[in-house]
């Protein structure tokens, strides 16, 4: 995804009401989080189910919170997302890479890459996969959700050749 | 001292303040110890009592946030540790029983009998006490959570027969009664 639209989805975000960006990097959304280090508005931590306890801890003291990850941190969060998120009924907006999306990724991505999507299903959070066209249109989706009292995914695809 | 009795005799100490309590026997404990909204008891996700209490504290900034924590638990989320040591969140009390077990599923060994807790929390930066009898608890308490944080105190606890019952709250509840409880405390 272009670095402009990186960018404005994280001041978008910002500006819309999500208080704490907190997560592990991925290549996929480098932009984005660099556009949040410059405003020193991001989080980084250890690893995502870190993240997503910090993220719980922000949100039940009433603060709006993004959890970005890649696809392979996703994978390492499950149960927290089972037994924390989903059990306690806590909303975030998970904005998850895509890595093993095309076949040329590295070797390590391309397992998780083809069974992600079944998952996100399986674990009833519904997702969209973010596009350069309609970016505003799917953040909208997301913070809806999240006003609703419900947790939903976004993909942001890796598109490298 | 086992956890319980210092868990009772610690939570007489806290006010109003809330307590993110780790699962197992530790949230079991204090609920039957003593109830209260500003309790947020977990009833899974091993190991993330501390990263709940970040958020917690970074957002309330004026409120003294405590994580009821075991060894077992931070020893799966030692990263917490090192986040939390960065951060350097000054209301912060992360207080750590430690009973050399996994008690909750039949006391198997952690390894914090041979490498020191206290020891891996000062190197990240926290201020670190360590409590090994209830005179001691009594007496010293007050004064410790009284430093600016983030306050770690390792208790050495010794195993129990008894188990506390299972925490009987909805954890939709839970979340409700405590999020209602940060509001009326910071207004």
């Amino acid at each position: 995804m272009k670095e402009k639209i990186q960018r404005d989805i994280f001041d978008y975000f910002s500006k819309n009401g999500i208080e704490n960006f907190i997560g592990v990097p991925d290549s996929t959304m480098k932009y984005f989080i660099e556009q949040g280090l410059e405003q020193k508005k991001i989080l980084i931590t250890t690893k995502e189910e870190e993240a997503i306890g910090i993220g719980a801890g922000f949100c039940i003291s009433k603060s709006p919170t993004i959890i970005f990850m890649q696809n392979a941190g996703f994978g390492n969060s499950i149960s927290t997302i089972t037994s924390l998120i989903q059990l306690y009924e806590i909303p975030l907006i998970f904005l998850i890479g895509w890595r093993g999306y095309k076949k040329n990724d590295a070797p390590e991505h391309l397992g998780f890459g083809k069974i992600q999507n079944q998952l996100l299903k399986i674990l009833d959070i519904p997702f969209k996969i973010m596009s350069e066209n309609e970016w505003k249109s799917i953040c909208d989706w997301s913070l809806h959700n999240l006003h609703k009292n419900n947790s939903c995914a976004l993909i942001i695809k890796r598109e490298h050749e | 001292m086992n956890r319980k009795q210092a868990i009772s005799t610690i939570v007489k100490e806290v006010g109003n303040n809330p307590i993110i309590s780790a699962n197992g026997f530790i949230s079991r404990d204090l609920y039957e110890t003593c109830d209260r909204n500003q309790n947020f008891y977990m009833i899974g996700s091993m190991g993330l009592a501390s990263s709940i209490g970040l958020g917690v504290a970074l957002k309330n900034p004026k409120i003294k946030v405590f994580v009821f924590d075991g060894d077992g638990n931070i020893l799966m989320n030692l990263g917490s540790l090192t986040t939390i040591g960065s951060l350097q969140p000054k209301n912060l009390i992360h207080i750590i029983f430690d009973n050399n077990s996994h008690e909750s599923t039949g006391g198997q060994p952690t390894h914090s009998n041979k490498i020191k807790l206290s020891r891996i929390g000062k190197s990240v930066n926290y201020k670190v006490f360590n409590i090994v009898s209830k005179k001691e608890l009594i007496s010293n308490f007050k004064k410790i959570i009284n430093h600016k944080g983030p306050v770690m105190i390792v208790v050495k606890v010794n195993k129990s027969k008894k188990v506390s019952k299972r925490v009987e709250i909805e954890p939709k509840k839970i979340v409700e009664r405590f999020t209602n409880s940060l509001k009326i405390h910071s207004s």
